[in-house]
């Protein structure tokens, strides 16, 4: 069996009877791993029964104001939406929740430091600790709070594949300022980590799995300077890093960029005999996807 | 005043604002989280490096403690927030798998590893990369990653913050004894990272994000209280001090030898130990100060030292220019 097959059955045996899948085999269902799974076996064809159940448990837990919650056991909207809009956005009969969640993710920002925090720090004439654009409004994980690199990827992502279902204006104005705000949080030299590129004068690294989502999100800017130095940081990272998150984001950022992959497919099958991820589902289906034709799903 | 002075008199203003008339500082915690002792004992145990007789002096520091510990599942915390090659941010694999063996010899009937990473979600990369990989594989230990478990709304029994309510990792639930495993280091936002703050890595990531910013946006040092009154399970702390950091940590510090191992199941008592050895001044640190009204104890009166005396290992750990003044040792 090779490890595409392998990756798969352990997968296919991780599907909860619910439908979805959790974070590893045996936890509830959450969003994000019922996401990437199901988009992962669609990828491969021939698991329709899987994949229809998955589906149906992505549909039956969108609330009623067009978000997704963390997982079944959780109440409320969270980040992982975005992921559910990214699974869903192919499908034709499912327009009317594309719809209602694009105009909730619309309605999404992340939070600025309040007046207050910032008079005080005005007033302590202290060193900055970081140094970044609080101004830029991307998305945040969780409401009322500061926004992130990787859910603002997410959201810029699942925004431009479904920007054919809502107002285009709001829609630009809102991805626009996404990505200054991921340009803005750019480590030096290329890439980034989850949003902070030095703490004080000391440079932070970036990590390769956020880089590539963040150039997947960017990925209709890629003459920018900034994509063309974080691809190479990325290509960089990925000769020392294994990890079939890692690797897997990787390999689709790579397709969806044109570049090669295949020295990255061999380091992950022999990443995946070490340690075959842990069994974390999303390393599982990325890896999948990463290995497969998994890329057209994040293509815009 | 200074600048200083007129921050600290105008943010303690801000805090019992709510409270303003009441003429005594109000309790902010419930009946139920008071879990002070009269006293707490705490030790220090020598230890120069991660190679020598470690399993040897970690079995010894837990027995001192005299914990039953016969079918309890224990769940280690070690502290595995980041990975840099050159740096010294996490709990050294040899710690943790030297604690492994010793819970498991003292009778555990399962000896869990769990950690939820602040910074990166990438646990394979990080156990892999830390050396902590190998040692759960060779010991068979199971590893949980605490960002994804499944989780539990728990309601806080302390009101440092607004939060009132967080979710927690299952896992959690079901263990019988926590045992906090920070490195002994200087933190920029918090003053110094040990026993308490290490609970940060409890709160999941999938809920809050990474980093941990719903906890920082709440206040870092109320939250470090909040979660620590609200945990479900009793709780041991072993730090490690063999290698520490001080100046820019918890990341980007230098390493500083500490040369020590500190044991005790008061993990007040043990930080502000922890901080004294580091000569930083535990009851300016305000998150000790807010525990100790109700979790444990801080002053050199009611923690009684054993193995190792305090002053034969203080090392002046370096600290950021903004926390100068905790460098001012009180007794």
């Amino acid at each position: 069996m090779n490890m595409l097959e392998a990756a798969t059955t352990l997968l296919s045996r991780g599907q909860n009877s619910d439908g979805g899948w959790g974070s590893v085999a045996g936890k509830g269902s959450n969003t994000e791993a019922t996401a990437l799974a199901f988009l992962a076996l669609r990828s491969l064809g021939g698991h329709d029964i899987a994949t229809q159940k998955a589906g149906q448990w992505l549909a039956e837990r969108q609330n009623p104001d067009g978000s997704w919650p963390l997982s079944g056991m959780m109440k409320g909207s969270s980040w992982s939406t975005a992921l559910a809009l990214i699974a869903l956005s192919d499908s034709a009969d499912q327009r009317d929740r594309i719809v209602k969640a694009g105009n909730w993710v619309l309605e999404q920002e992340g939070s600025k430091p309040g007046i207050l925090a910032n008079l005080i720090l005005a007033l302590s004439f202290e060193k900055k600790i970081v140094h970044l654009n609080e101004d830029l409004i991307g998305w945040s994980w969780t409401p009322h709070s500061f926004s992130w690199v990787e859910p603002t990827s997410y959201f810029i992502l699942a925004l431009k594949k479904i920007k054919s279902h809502l107002p285009a204006k709001p829609v630009q104005e809102r991805v626009e300022q996404g990505e200054l705000m991921i340009y803005d949080r750019m480590c030096e030299g290329g890439g980034w980590n989850y949003g902070n590129a030095a703490v004080y004068d000391d440079r932070l690294w970036p990590y390769p799995d956020i880089t590539a989502i963040a150039l997947i999100a960017l990925q209709d800017r890629r003459e920018r300077k900034e994509n063309q130095s974080s691809l190479r940081a990325l290509t960089d990272m990925a000769q020392n890093t294994g990890s079939g998150l890692a690797l897997g984001w990787t390999l689709l950022c790579l397709s969806i960029y044109g570049q090669d992959g295949a020295e990255l497919k061999k380091r992950l099958e022999q990443q995946f005999v070490k340690t075959k991820f842990l069994g974390e589902t999303k390393a599982l289906a990325l890896s999948v996807l990463g290995l497969g034709s998994g890329a057209r799903y994040f293509r815009v | 005043m200074n600048r200083r002075q007129f921050l600290k008199t105008t943010a303690a203003a801000a805090s019992v604002y709510p409270f303003l008339g009441a003429c005594e500082q109000p309790i902010r915690w419930e009946k139920s989280a008071y879990v002070k002792a009269k006293s707490s004992r705490v030790a220090i145990l020598a230890a120069d490096s991660y190679a020598n007789g470690l399993r040897d002096t970690i079995l010894r520091g837990i027995k001192l403690f005299q914990m039953d510990l016969t079918g309890k599942r224990v769940l280690l915390k070690p502290n595995l927030v980041e990975f840099d090659p050159k740096g010294v941010i996490n709990t050294h694999a040899a710690v943790i798998e030297a604690a492994i063996d010793s819970f498991r010899s003292l009778g555990a009937r399962e000896v869990i590893v769990a950690e939820g990473p602040g910074h990166r979600r990438d646990n394979e990369y990080l156990l892999t990369a830390s050396g902590l990989y190998d040692v759960i594989r060779e010991h068979r230990v199971r590893y949980v990653d605490l960002n994804s478990d499944d989780v539990h709304l728990t309601k806080l029994k302390s009101s440092y913050t607004n939060l009132k309510e967080l979710y927690l990792p299952e896992t959690l639930y079901n263990a019988d004894l926590l045992v906090s495993m920070p490195k002994l280091k200087t933190h920029h936002w918090a003053g110094v990272t040990l026993s308490l703050k290490n609970m940060f890595g409890v709160v999941p990531g999938s809920v809050y994000g990474w980093p941990k910013n719903a906890l920082h946006w709440a206040g870092i040092n109320g939250s470090i209280v909040d979660i620590n009154s609200s945990l479900p399970i009793p709780r041991f702390a072993i730090v490690d001090g063999i290698v520490g950091m001080e100046g820019n940590g918890p990341l980007q510090g230098q390493a500083k030898q500490g040369g020590v191992l500190i044991f005790g199941p008061d993990l007040v008592a043990v930080d502000a130990t922890a901080a004294r050895l580091m000569t930083i001044e535990p009851r300016q640190i305000k998150y000790l100060t807010h525990a100790a009204e109700f979790l444990g104890n801080l002053g050199h009166e009611e923690i009684e030292q054993i193995g190792e005396k305090l002053d034969s290992h203080q090392k002046d750990f370096r600290v950021i220019d903004k926390f100068t003044y905790l460098k001012k040792l009180i007794g």
